[in-house]
């Protein structure tokens, strides 16, 4: 979800604030493809057919509503994709909620209780974990040695010098937003049978997704991997020492405190704006 | 270029469009019949309950079926109210109370409702009922139990349903039979979750002897409770008391299952979530076991009111009602009788008859709301029941009663 966040943000300047419910979307698809075509021991092929399915809707809303806004130089450009985004939060959420009722859903488990020393954990999460890093593998080969990902790199760091070599930059913006909300879409299926499959599941995974890629920096990628597995030990420790209570508080706190002492976070980078 | 003006051609476009559209539903919409001839202007009851995230818009669909149930009943059955027709106007509170504040005054100020009924979330009965004492409009909550709502002796406040100190004490006492001493709560932080812990809190050391109670508050947002349920497991209770209210109680079942926390450990809800029709979809073999507090067993007697509700219900959705839809039906029944023995649709003469009269609701024909010491103020309380779940795919008949209350 934060990498998905953070690489939109990298190419296209922009913060999707609705990628909650491309997670939610996807935990539906997951949950209505295991339900009716993909037996439940074919959980990954599940994933695989909602991460297209994410990246088609991505680009589709890309080319349909948010190119426009590229083509030309507009004024309060920023602010149009905030009510943009925002609109298809409220959107997409009543939309499921009207399509598929007020009922809550799971899909079976992918795997039975996995128990690593005295810890159980449930099946489904570690598969989660697996596929997971598989997914952030095969992006990171794509972005380190495909021709594709050099295009990225190069819209990412000079829009109009990629524009100059022959890259047709809006063609990236579509795809990179269709990576984007398919990596949303990736989580969501991959979670849906620990966090269940419900119209505002997305919500949290959301304001989590936000605090990582401030963690760590508007942009990096790196530094959203490394900020997420950061946030989740100061999460895990502050509770097991004070309170499991005020979990998300200790989140907060840390992001807090990492703008403090580094404003663009660990990995981000002040930018200068001709 | 000309950007600005790009912008406000597509807005153009977007305004058009939306326009085209609500006039395309509007035209097409099917239009409700018209009201039977004994109709001048109808007289409109309220109803505010959850019907969208992030409320428990579960219960709010449920609510809102009992609501038409209600209508159908006193238009055809008895006729209407004081040769009117009645209309049911229903607005969606979302669970916050910031919207059920806006729903109260839009139902009162703009469609002028006699009374409002629903209430699920305490937190928005909580808010609405400034609402009313200031407009002078009775309310009734069906599902909403945090003490506080008529601990505040509001005239125009009235409940139809458990509060939480009398939950707390049914389940101490049932846990008190056990041989229970150590319970763990986690509870969402809520009006509602934090005053049963703050209830259970108080009341247990005098119910229990010896007990502890390990309490644990978490962000009815939130999606994963683990850590909280590892520090559960850790402090070793002899129940788990959960207090989540809709997909949280679910998410509480399903980790602490994942944990082994459940069913090694015995584990109750506060209410009565496992009856919902998406109860053993969501948790699957994980609910087995479960404890929950009911207000509804189809062993218990109704009276003819609820025995329509039920077989009407069954028949127009082919399910058994849950007890939000029938104690929405009976409440809304009860305000209608308080019009027809208050001979009158002015909301303060409704007020004098709720206060000073006696109600048939679908549980009881003896209904009243005195104005009792402390909680007890213009409170019908109703009994509770223990029902266990011990095969996947049981519903309320094949519950196994635990306790009575």
């Amino acid at each position: 979800m934060a990498i998905g966040i953070t690489f939109i943000y990298s190419i296209m300047k922009m913060i999707n604030w609705s990628m909650g419910e491309a997670y939610m979307i996807g935990s539906y698809i997951q949950y209505f493809l295991l339900l009716y075509l993909i037996p439940p021991e074919y959980w990954y092929i599940g994933v695989v057919i909602s991460i297209i399915i994410m990246f088609i809707i991505g680009c589709l809303l890309e080319l349909g509503l948010l190119k426009r806004m590229f083509i030309r130089v507009l004024e309060r450009r920023d602010e149009y994709i905030t009510v943009m985004t925002l609109a298809w939060v409220i959107l997409f959420r009543n939309i499921m909620a009207s399509l598929y009722g007020p009922y809550v859903y799971s899909t079976p488990e992918y795997f039975s209780r996995v128990t690593i020393g005295t810890l159980p954990i449930s099946g489904s999460r570690f598969m989660a974990c697996i596929g997971t890093v598989v997914i952030l593998a095969i992006f990171w080969y794509v972005i380190k040695y495909t021709w594709i990902g050099r295009a990225f790199r190069a819209v990412a760091q000079n829009r109009l010098g990629a524009y100059i070599v022959g890259i047709n930059s809006h063609r990236i913006d579509t795809i990179a937003f269709g990576i984007g909300t398919a990596l949303a879409g990736a989580a969501g299926a991959l979670l849906a049978p620990v966090y269940l499959v419900y119209p505002t599941n997305g919500s949290i995974a959301t304001m989590k997704g936000f605090e990582i890629i401030v963690i760590g920096g508007l942009g990096s990628i790196a530094g959203s991997v490394i900020a997420g597995i950061l946030l989740g030990i100061v999460e895990i420790i502050c509770s097991a020492l004070i309170s499991t209570s005020y979990r998300d508080i200790y989140g907060f706190v840390f992001l807090l405190l990492v703008l403090a002492i580094k404003p663009t976070g660990f990995f981000g980078e002040e930018e200068r704006l001709a | 270029m000309t950007t600005r003006r790009d912008v406000l051609k597509l807005v153009a476009t977007g305004v058009i469009c939306l326009g085209v559209g609500y006039g395309l539903g509007y035209l097409t919409a099917p239009r409700p019949s018209p009201p039977p001839e004994t109709a001048k202007t109808p007289i409109k009851i309220g109803v505010i309950c959850p019907l969208s995230p992030p409320g428990d818009y579960g219960a709010g669909a449920l609510i809102r079926r009992g609501a038409l149930l209600a209508k159908e009943y006193i238009n055809k059955e008895m006729g209407g109210l004081l040769g009117r027709y009645v209309d049911i106007v229903i607005d969606d509170s979302s669970g916050v109370p910031e919207k059920g504040v806006a729903a109260a005054e839009r139902l009162i100020t703009q469609e002028k409702v006699v009374g409002i009924t629903g209430l699920y979330h305490s937190s928005v009965a909580l808010a609405v009922q400034d609402v009313c004492e200031r407009h002078h409009v009775p309310m009734i909550t069906m599902q909403a139990a945090a003490a506080k709502i008529t601990e505040r002796h509001y005239r125009y406040t009235f409940r139809a349903h458990a509060i939480n100190p009398d939950r707390n004490k049914v389940i101490l006492n049932w846990a008190k039979s056990k041989g229970w001493k150590r319970i763990a709560v986690i509870a969402e932080d809520t009006d509602y979750g934090v005053g049963i812990v703050d209830n259970i809190k108080k009341i247990a050391p005098e119910m229990i002897p010896g007990s502890e109670i390990l309490d644990i508050i978490f962000p009815r947002t939130v999606t994963d409770l683990t850590p909280q349920l590892l520090e559960i497991k850790d402090w070793g209770p002899d129940l788990v008391y959960n207090v989540g209210v809709g997909a949280a109680a679910y998410l509480i079942i399903e980790q602490a299952y994942d944990i082994g926390l459940f069913p090694s450990t015995p584990m109750i809800g506060s209410y009565d979530f496992p009856l919902k029709p998406d109860f053993w979809e969501s948790v699957g073999e994980k609910g087995v076991g479960i404890y929950f507090i009911s207000y509804y067993h189809p062993q218990m007697e109704m009276t003819d009111l609820g025995k329509w509700a039920f077989n009407r219900y069954k028949e127009l959705y082919n399910e058994l009602p849950v007890y939000s839809t029938l104690n929405e039906f009976g409440v809304v029944l009860i305000l209608a009788q308080a019009i027809e023995q208050a001979g009158s649709d002015d909301p303060e003469a409704i007020t004098d008859a709720l206060i000073k009269g006696t109600f048939v609701s679908w549980n009881s024909d003896k209904v009243t709301f005195p104005e009792g010491e402390g909680i007890y103020w213009h409170q019908f309380s109703i009994p509770m029941l223990i029902l266990q779940f011990t095969e996947k795919g049981q519903g309320i008949t094949e519950a196994r009663i635990e306790y009575s209350g």
